[in-house]
């Protein structure tokens, strides 16, 4: 009698389990379709042309480069909560994304660890990469693939992108190009305020809490003195910040460039044990998803650094 | 409904996944029931944590694949384990304890050099999409080996664990299968560690044993209910995992814990 008890007992649970788990994901699930972003409403169109670009700088660049052109879609897989790209593991989220999709973007140089997984699974997809026939700075052995935040190379990335619509949809190619060369129009002026800022400072020393601002640096012409790789949440070892602050003073370096999230810990240590002063820039791998949204990100960036730096040279 | 449920195996990954979960969950029953029966618990969750450990080596050795040095450090620190425990010389919990934490902390020690943790740190709650087909294959072999050692030892498992003495002196070779028992639990854990996680892993082999124990009567019930709440989790939370966009690993010993529970409850009020 009390073995069959127990066999019931068991089947209740499990039902129960199983009814309660699936109901309730099915609400989620729900909601999760109807909430979805308009863009992807009819999404089940064969003829559209369906993009999915990799992470923020290349989501902006595509978004302008398709403005206006009828029938291409575009999606951007998952943001990464923390952090950088590198590393990024794809979520369930972004394999529904990629086996919808005919053509991939991303920025290369090795950001997109997945691209290889991605181009195994998904063989006919077709992978833009911003970074073809750009020059990348080196980080150690490695390249160094930031390179939006240069923007006379991110003007590059957007012409790249182009040509590669251009290339996959010819129809449309006119369209894509004078889009580009509009966008580029506008990114112009950031490029020559950066420009007119290197004329002033180039060959001061510098110091980057983030691999992205090595760019930033270079469009400054500035010297990088040391690079300590703060992208994401991580420990600090006291050898490590006894480094900074003696290549601070070593080169004489009056400038820290860090990123807000991560870098303002040793940041805040910078500032309280140096001569130098920190501050704070946008390394733009996330933020929000409009059109303009990397000009007046860049711009604030270019205000602070040209604020500072005056700040602090006095110049 | 149908279609909702269809559109799981559209893509590869969620076969992948659920092949996987599908092979790895019944032996998380069956070597779980065995953990529980001899308070192996700390043992298992000191393997899980090597893993840190093996990868760190294979990374400092240069070993492309830092799966094969984390099972060989796994099985290395069982046969370890193992002969520190025969040794009955200090409280086994504390020096499983100290040996778990002491292998963690080199692990993170190497692994966190150069500030590069966060290469690592998918393994800590585990990352479903990483399955891939050779590691199925890999964990299918283990099943087979697994249930094979199943069928020639489990009395002979069951009987060194009620009593030693009397096992060995009719003539079982306590050594040979604890051995065999401790490298095929090295092996399951380290195989499953990159989806399931090291937090977790202990968990999913404790849990589906755990509850089997508050209401089974006898060896029989005790291994069949372990392995059916095993499979269950396994697949509920994985389907679960996929619906909601979160890590499946917590998923399943969520639903895992639940089943515990209300065991523990059924358990309590029967006696």
């Amino acid at each position: 009698m009390k073995k069959n008890n127990t066999g019931i007992f068991v089947g209740i649970l499990l039902i129960v389990i199983t009814l309660v788990s699936f109901s309730s994901t099915f609400f989620i699930y729900k909601r999760g379709i109807d909430g979805r972003s308009t863009q992807s409403q009819n999404s089940e169109a064969q003829d559209t042309i369906k993009i999915v670009t990799s992470f923020y700088p290349m989501y902006i660049a595509t978004m302008n480069v398709i403005d206006g052109i009828e029938g291409v879609e575009l999606e951007s897989l998952s943001e990464p909560q923390t952090g950088c790209l590198h590393d990024y593991v794809l979520q369930p989220e972004d394999m529904k994304h990629l086996s919808n999709a005919d053509l991939l973007i991303v920025n290369g140089g090795g950001i997109e660890s997945f691209i290889q997984e991605v181009a195994e699974t998904y063989p006919d997809l077709v992978i833009i990469q911003a970074c073809k026939g750009i020059e990348l700075l080196a980080d150690g052995d490695e390249e160094n693939a930031h390179a939006w935040m240069d923007v006379s190379l991110y003007e590059k990335q957007v012409a790249n992108i182009a040509a590669g619509l251009a290339d996959y949809d010819s129809a449309h190619a006119d369209k894509y190009m004078s889009n580009a060369s509009a966008y580029e129009k506008r990114l112009q002026p950031l490029a020559d305020r950066m420009a007119s800022l290197q004329q002033k400072y180039a060959g001061e020393n510098i110091i980057i809490f983030h691999e992205a601002y090595d760019y930033v640096a270079d469009a400054l012409g500035m010297e990088v003195a040391f690079v300590m790789d703060l992208d994401e949440e991580r420990q600090i070892s006291a050898g490590e910040q006894k480094e900074v602050l003696s290549a601070i003073s070593e080169n004489d370096v009056k400038l820290v460039l860090a990123d807000e999230t991560y870098g303002k810990k040793m940041g805040d240590v910078v500032d309280a044990d140096s001569a130098a002063t920190t501050i704070y820039i946008d390394p733009l791998t996330r933020g929000e998803y409009y059109k303009d949204s990397y000009i007046e990100h860049m711009n604030e960036n270019i205000d602070i650094l040209e604020r500072a730096l005056a700040d602090v040279y006095g110049k | 409904m149908a279609g909702y449920f269809s559109e799981i195996f559209r893509y590869d990954f969620m076969i992948r996944a659920f092949v996987a979960i599908l092979v790895i969950t019944p032996l998380f029953g069956m070597l779980g029931t065995m953990i529980v029966h001899r308070k192996m618990a700390y043992f298992s969750d000191a393997l899980g944590h090597s893993a840190l450990t093996g990868i760190a080596i294979g990374v400092v050795c240069g070993i492309a694949d830092t799966s094969l040095s984390m099972v060989i450090f796994a099985v290395v620190f069982a046969f370890l384990l193992n002969q520190i425990n025969r040794k009955r010389l200090v409280a086994t919990d504390t020096l499983i304890s100290v040996f778990a934490s002491c292998s963690t902390a080199i692990g993170l020690a190497i692994l966190s050099f150069g500030g590069n943790f966060s290469k690592y740190s998918a393994l800590l709650v585990g990352d479903i999409l990483s399955i891939t087909s050779r590691e199925i294959i890999y964990l299918m072999v283990i099943f087979v080996g697994t249930l094979v050692f199943w069928f020639l030892a489990i009395n002979k498992l069951n009987a060194i664990s009620v009593n030693p003495t009397l096992a060995k002196s009719t003539n079982i070779s306590v050594r040979v299968i604890e051995d065999v028992f401790a490298i095929i639990i090295a092996l399951v854990v380290t195989l499953s560690i990159k989806w399931i996680g090291i937090l977790l892993i202990n968990a999913l082999l404790i849990l589906p044993a755990a509850s089997a124990r508050n209401i089974s009567m006898n060896m029989r019930e005790y291994h069949g209910y372990a392995i059916i709440f095993s499979v269950f989790s396994g697949v509920i939370g994985l389907v679960m995992s996929y619906f909601n966009n979160v890590a499946t690993g917590p998923m399943i010993v969520i639903i895992a814990s639940v089943i515990y529970f209300a065991t523990y409850i059924y358990g309590r009020k029967r006696r």
